[in-house]
């Protein structure tokens, strides 16, 4: 049953955040999109000390298992590679399936439903269950903008990977005139890993557009 | 319920599904070609080449340059290996000369670019309007309709359309099929009967002094811009070591034949004493005429849509060097700023509202927008072009210097200074011979004013990386990077992984 607190999980609150709360269709185009939730799906593992980024390469850190399935098959994946690949790999092998995984898990969380119209799978329409539950993501990445110190990690986190994939314009009016400034100081408080992945996700997102793959 | 995709993958399998999404050599080709857009070169630049410069020898600049920018291209693609950056002249130069001559090198690029966007404006208004007029009866003045296609572009260029995909690969073989028809019709009508091979004569380049080579080499460098956009891609390409290389030659080589081909069935039908006149008397028809009937026809239309997917791709050109810059701080952030759909607005915009500004500046002083607009902002855009490759030429020597890697002394060192050396000589014959290059008398303003822009953007360039290097030196570090600006890494796999 869906929950204003969400899920708690950081792509799952990026992905209704890069989607319009009533219809479903999307803010960004898609491959925008596939970055900023595969960002996601790495820093929730980060965020379980699961995951390790070191200049730039994905390393497993501690043992164990996360709750949900796709962050276990994500880890899974990393885990199984013979050699060590750089996050952006990771960023561009995870982007290609990133928000139909994503849908599908906010779907079994109850966040989602599929309309009858349109091909889920291919880029189609998944349509927020409670339009409520799926605004309130905007709030939680707010708290990032304002008082230094006041964000949760996953705020900040949420609110550098929405900027970082082209949100900036949706989220950003919200908070105070100099609201970039606060998210890039309340950004400058993550752990060193952390701050990395949303700067090489914003890159691969900068990347793709300027390579005319966006 | 559904099931995520993500479960469906093999474990070790990630290099492999990675490949499988990535572009091999066709697609790099075809992304390369489709930047040139061959029928603007052959329908629009040729005949205007032949009218202006009154110079017979385009056919073997055109073969000439392609070898010389093949010298070029050996140090070029090398450098792509260790340097995977979407602005890739300007970043090569940042990291060979330094970060200040990067910036002037940005600003050289953004000029010539903005100048071959511009300049097709010159030949799509007077295309159109001479289209209109014949089929529909519609008698607007050449600028009603430049500034509807300048309408078109804008929206295209805010909603973020590029026109990739099917539509452009019709367009092209469509553009490509066209021109070689023409140009097997040209052959096989010789005026006289007799097949002339003088003007694919390397020694007829010089029969007007030695100038007119760098006059007509500026010509020809302006008929394969686009080929140096092929690293643009290395960091999407399936095999960068290889891909980019085989591309970049393929690009080059079948440019070089599609328009030496052209302009020498041009010179051959009509006659080579008499080329230039009619150039003269029939512009673009110059082409159209060889096949003549439907063909021509076709030809006509193809034109038409070829200007039009030139001067969108050249926005979208414009606008991606604009973002990138800032991206990196150097120009105002507000460039490097996304809105809806991940489309960079303001870039957009600004470069829109240089093309309605030039568009209206040149209806308001009645001047001829074919020669005086297209052909005269376009040759500064070819002739900004080959500045750049010479910067880059150089910046490449520099940094193998720095760096040899494994490169051998052909690629790292003889081809980039060869190349940067007959890459000078061309700028230094072109600064001489402008006048020539643009008809019009010795030591007019215009032979002056036009090649004097790059030479003060390059002195700006250089004047506010110093002032960034002092001032502001987080964002002075990060020029050159592009996307990357905000990781500071030049490649995320420019280091050795951890162990």
């Amino acid at each position: 049953m869906a929950r204003l607190s969400g899920t708690g999980l950081i792509a799952d609150d990026l992905y209704l955040m890069a989607h319009d709360d009533v219809t479903g269709r999307p803010f960004l185009q898609p491959r925008a999109v596939g970055l900023g939730l595969a960002g996601g799906l790495l820093a929730e593992l980060m965020l379980l000390d699961m995951l390790r980024l070191t200049h730039g390469w994905v390393v497993t850190g501690d043992p164990g298992q996360p709750r949900d399935e796709l962050g276990c098959c994500v880890l899974g994946l990393i885990a199984s590679e013979r050699e060590l690949h750089p996050v952006r790999d990771w960023l561009a092998f995870l982007a290609r399936t990133a928000a139909a995984d994503v849908a599908v898990r906010l779907e079994r969380a109850g966040y989602l439903r599929q309309t009858r119209l349109g091909r889920p799978r291919h880029g189609g329409r998944w349509v927020p269950a409670d339009p409520d539950c799926a605004f309130a993501p905007l709030g939680r990445a707010r708290s990032a903008l304002g008082a230094a110190g006041a964000a949760s990690a996953h705020a900040t986190i949420l609110a550098g990977l929405a900027v970082g994939s082209g949100l900036g314009q949706r989220l950003l009016p919200y908070g105070l005139p100099d609201s970039r400034r606060r998210l890039d100081m309340a950004l400058e408080q993550l752990p060193p890993g952390l701050r990395e992945l949303i700067a090489q996700t914003q890159a691969a997102v900068d990347s793709a557009l300027l390579a005319h793959r966006v | 319920m559904s099931r995520t995709q993500l479960t469906r993958s093999r474990p070790g399998t990630m290099s492999r599904a990675l490949a499988r999404d990535r572009l091999g050599a066709p697609a790099v080709l075809f992304f390369v070609l489709a930047g040139v857009a061959p029928l603007t070169v052959a329908a629009g630049v040729i005949p205007t080449a032949y009218q202006t410069t009154g110079l017979t020898a385009i056919p073997a600049a055109f073969l000439v340059v392609a070898a010389i920018l093949a010298i070029f291209a050996a140090g070029y693609v090398a450098m792509t290996r260790y340097i995977t950056n979407s602005g890739a002249c300007y970043a090569f130069v940042a990291r060979g000369l330094g970060r200040p001559a990067g910036v002037a090198a940005t600003l050289v690029a953004l000029v010539a670019y903005t100048c071959l966007q511009v300049g097709l404006y010159g030949a799509l208004g007077p295309a159109a309007a001479g289209e209109a007029a014949a089929h529909l009866g519609v008698h607007a003045p050449w600028w009603a309709w430049a500034l509807a296609a300048w309408a078109v572009i804008t929206v295209l260029g805010l909603l973020r359309v590029d026109i990739t995909g099917w539509v452009l690969g019709v367009l092209l073989t469509a553009e490509v099929t066209v021109i070689l028809a023409e140009t097997i019709a040209g052959l096989a009508a010789p005026a006289g009967g007799r097949l002339s091979f003088a003007t694919l004569s390397p020694t007829g380049l010089t029969s007007g002094g030695f100038g007119a080579f760098g006059v007509l080499a500026v010509v020809a460098v302006l008929g394969f811009v686009g080929f140096e956009q092929a690293p643009v891609l290395a960091e999407e390409a399936r095999h960068p070591r290889r891909t980019i290389p085989v591309a970049t030659y393929a690009a080059l080589g079948m440019i070089a034949i599609v328009y030496a081909g052209a302009c020498w069935a041009m010179a051959v039908h009509n006659g080579d004493r008499h080329v230039v006149t009619a150039a003269a008397q029939q512009g673009p028809g110059l082409l159209f005429g060889l096949g003549g009937g439907a063909l021509g026809q076709v030809a006509q239309l193809l034109f038409l849509t070829s200007l039009f997917a030139a001067a969108l791709a050249f926005h979208n050109v414009v606008w991606r060097y604009m973002f990138a810059l800032g991206r990196e701080n150097v120009l105002p952030a507000a460039l490097g700023r996304t809105g809806a759909n991940n489309i960079p607005k303001t870039a957009s915009l600004i470069q829109s509202a240089t093309g309605l500004a030039v568009i209206a500046a040149y209806a308001a002083s009645r001047q001829d927008p074919m020669t005086r607009l297209f052909f005269w902002l376009g040759t500064t855009g070819g002739f900004g072009i080959i500045l750049l490759l010479t910067l880059t030429a150089g910046a490449v020597i520099a940094y193998f210097a720095r760096h040899p890697h494994d490169e051998n002394l052909w690629r790292r060192l003889i081809a980039p200074a060869l190349a940067a050396v007959l890459l000078a000589g061309i700028i230094v014959l072109a600064i001489e011979h402008y006048a020539t290059l643009l008809g019009v008398p010795p030591g007019s303003a215009a032979a002056r004013a036009l090649p004097a822009g790059y030479a003060v953007a390059a002195v700006i360039g250089l004047g506010w990386g110093l002032v960034l290097k002092i001032r502001r030196p987080a964002v002075y570090a990060a020029i050159g990077l592009g996307a990357h600006a905000v990781t500071g890494q030049l490649t995320p796999a420019s280091q050795e992984p951890p162990q």
